[in-house]
């Protein structure tokens, strides 16, 4: 283009969300950082217990808050798509283990209400975390159905050769995308004003709506394009499917309910005169970086 | 993920030029210039193009010396869905500003730039692509109008079609063959200016579905064009017109062709609106939001000097999977509103007819897809 690159626009989150090896990295250095000395397994369960249930922003000291916070969100989304042994918060209130095969929705109402429960800002927190999660796990379950359609073959080729299975799988990537940038909009929006920022609550509300309907069709495609084996207890696709599941239960019951969260942005933007109005004050950082 | 949308927000001093914009949009809605309708490809008045010109509001990024402005790709998006959100009539400029003048500006020769671009920035000349033909549609390579060497330029001959607004602009950029395609289909392709007022040019209307007319046929029989517009190099075609996708699929006429609809039934839902058009306006807002942010993110990209094509491509076809959406969605509705006037009405029937368009026009759903699987690695 003609005006000059502007190498000094920065991201204003600049995390890379997918990269397990240096987010788990992180975590081991964020464990030995506030647990003191080598990070072990029950440190980790502790620190992660603490990001995830508590809210992770009141878990970590404040000095370098934003920079923690990204660390704890790159760790959250890598350990989901990793489907990471324990999710605490969720073994904690539901005795639901993270990669299990159980699968109870009554379970998670009984979550979200002890999560609400705590306060505002935990529920704000912990809805971040969920959505975080849920970005993680519905990138492995992609990254799992892209693998698995390039390895079978059907018909004499790789079912990744069929226009058909070709475009699931591009609906399913645009529906996680969406999901990531919205999650990353709040995430970023958390960072920076503070889990008690004022137009929090209605980036939540978005990112439950957008996550209940990604949640579905990735659910879809991803069993779709596996066939049965995907519905088999020995292979891997259920703990991420699974997880997502439960994830975006715990997401969308700490919103109310996606109804609701719906409804409230509705109100939003009939207070603001009009959808357009209120799309553009919601994404409007209330201080700048 | 394969895809990637850093968060970006806009820079605090575009609050102001946005401000601008609304003021300026509300005092032409007053002044009665022009009524809400239509999209970025229908809705034509070249008076009100000239007036964004005034206000520095064409050719934004483009340098000074070419009589731009010089302001980032984030500005230029504030003041695109500004516009696209009143359902302004921008047609005439629209191609120009994000299409033929970014390629003039990144192809063409020096003259060509000092030729043209600071008419586009005025508002004084508008274009049209030249690209599809009655045989070549998705299948771009496939085009067959050539363009033979003759004395002091080039002879074109062949057909375009669904041309937009060709009646009426002044210049279309036309892709032709000029040598063989070889292996991969994508050589021998070359661009050229075309005056289309120069009377070598046949332009015949095409009355749309809506009964308006805005596409054509555009012949070319023997039409000459000087050397000096023939665009970047010969063969270089293809990489040229596919180096510009992500301008022209990331930006907000991606996702906003249903915005006047969605507002109208906002309007019309009378004090106490029903909890399914609170419920309905809800959804639409929240992936409103996650769309602009993935726009933003290649607006931003595309300041940076990147280019996100991959990116621009997802954008479009959720975006325009989105926009189709909400129109059944706020058709549904129409029992449930308090007062479905006219402007309701009005843009129910005008986003229901054009809709099919949206999905074709700009890579088809088909295409796109086939593109966010290339990026995950399985084309």
């Amino acid at each position: 283009m003609g005006a000059p690159a502007n190498d000094a626009l920065q991201p204003a989150l600049a995390i890379d969300p997918m990269v397990v090896d240096a987010a788990t990295r992180a975590f081991d250095d964020l464990a030995a950082k506030w647990l003191a000395g080598e990070p072990s397994s029950a440190k980790r369960a502790a620190l992660l217990e603490a990001v995830v249930a508590l809210g992770f922003a009141d878990a970590l000291p404040a000095p370098d808050g934003r920079e923690a916070w990204l660390d704890a969100a790159a760790i959250i989304r890598a350990q989901a798509q990793a489907a990471a042994p324990i999710d605490m918060a969720l073994l904690l209130a539901t005795g639901d283990r993270a990669g299990s095969i159980a699968y109870d929705p009554g379970r998670y109402a009984c979550a979200a209400t002890a999560g609400a429960a705590v306060d505002a800002a935990a529920a704000a927190a912990l809805a971040l975390g969920r959505c975080l999660q849920i970005s993680g796990a519905m990138a492995a379950a992609l990254e799992l159905s892209v693998q698995y359609v390039q390895d079978r073959k059907q018909f004499g080729q790789p079912l990744a050769k069929f226009q058909a299975i070709q475009h699931s799988l591009a609906l399913a990537a645009e529906e996680i995308a969406a999901c990531t940038a919205i999650t990353d909009l709040a995430l970023a929006c958390a960072a920076r004003e503070g889990i008690a920022a004022a137009r929090l609550p209605a980036l939540l509300d978005g990112a439950a709506v957008v996550a209940n309907r990604a949640v579905d069709v990735v659910y879809d495609v991803c069993h779709q394009v596996h066939g049965a084996i995907g519905f088999t207890r020995e292979y891997a696709l259920h703990r991420h499917s699974l997880d997502l599941l439960r994830w975006r239960d715990a997401l969308v019951l700490l919103r109310g309910g996606e109804l609701r969260a719906a409804e409230r942005l509705g109100d939003r933007a009939i207070g603001a005169g009009g959808v357009w109005r209120a799309v553009t004050a919601q994404m409007k950082p209330e201080i700048s970086a | 993920m394969r895809f990637h949308f850093p968060i970006f927000d806009l820079p605090p001093e575009t609050e102001a030029l946005r401000a601008e914009v609304r003021a300026f949009v509300a005092e032409e809605l007053a002044a009665g210039r022009w009524q809400r309708g239509g999209d970025f490809a229908s809705n034509y008045d070249p008076a009100f193009s000239r007036r964004l010109g005034e206000r520095g509001w064409l050719g934004m990024t483009w340098p000074r010396k070419y009589g731009g402005h010089e302001r980032s790709m984030l500005e230029r998006l504030v003041v695109t869905e500004e516009l696209l959100a009143a359902s302004a009539p921008v047609a005439a400029h629209w191609i120009g500003d994000r299409q033929s003048g970014p390629l003039l500006l990144r192809f063409g020769t020096e003259a060509q730039r000092e030729t043209f671009l600071p008419r586009i920035v005025r508002g004084e000349i508008f274009f049209s692509i030249g690209m599809s033909e009655p045989d070549s549609g998705s299948d771009l390579a496939s085009v067959r109008t050539r363009a033979t060497p003759a004395k002091g330029g080039w002879n074109i001959n062949g057909q375009k079609v669904w041309t937009t607004f060709a009646h009426r602009n002044d210049y279309a950029i036309v892709l032709a063959r000029t040598g063989e395609a070889g292996a991969t289909r994508h050589a021998g392709l070359s661009q050229f200016i075309v005056d289309l007022k120069a009377g070598d040019v046949k332009v015949r209307p095409i009355v749309n579905m809506a009964g308006q007319q805005e596409f054509n046929e555009v012949i070319f029989q023997n039409t000459f064009v000087p050397e000096d517009r023939l665009v970047g190099e010969i063969g270089n075609g293809w990489h040229q017109v596919t180096s510009e996708l992500a301008f022209e699929r990331s930006g907000p006429e991606r996702y906003l062709s249903c915005i006047r609809l969605v507002e109208a039934a906002l309007q019309a839902g009378g004090g106490t609106p029903a909890p399914r058009l609170r419920e309905a306006l809800g959804r639409m807002s929240a992936k409103l939001v996650a769309l602009r942010a993935m726009s933003i993110a290649v607006a931003a990209l595309l300041q940076k000097g990147e280019m996100p094509n991959l990116e621009a491509s997802l954008i479009k076809d959720l975006g325009n999977a989105f926009e189709r959406e909400q129109i059944a969605i706020f058709r549904g509705l129409m029992p449930e509103l308090a007062a479905p006037g006219a402007e309701y009405l009005g843009a129910l029937a005008e986003t229901t007819i054009y809709s099919p368009s949206w999905t074709l026009r700009g890579g088809t759903r088909e295409i796109l897809r086939g593109i966010v699987a290339r990026g995950l690695g399985i084309r």
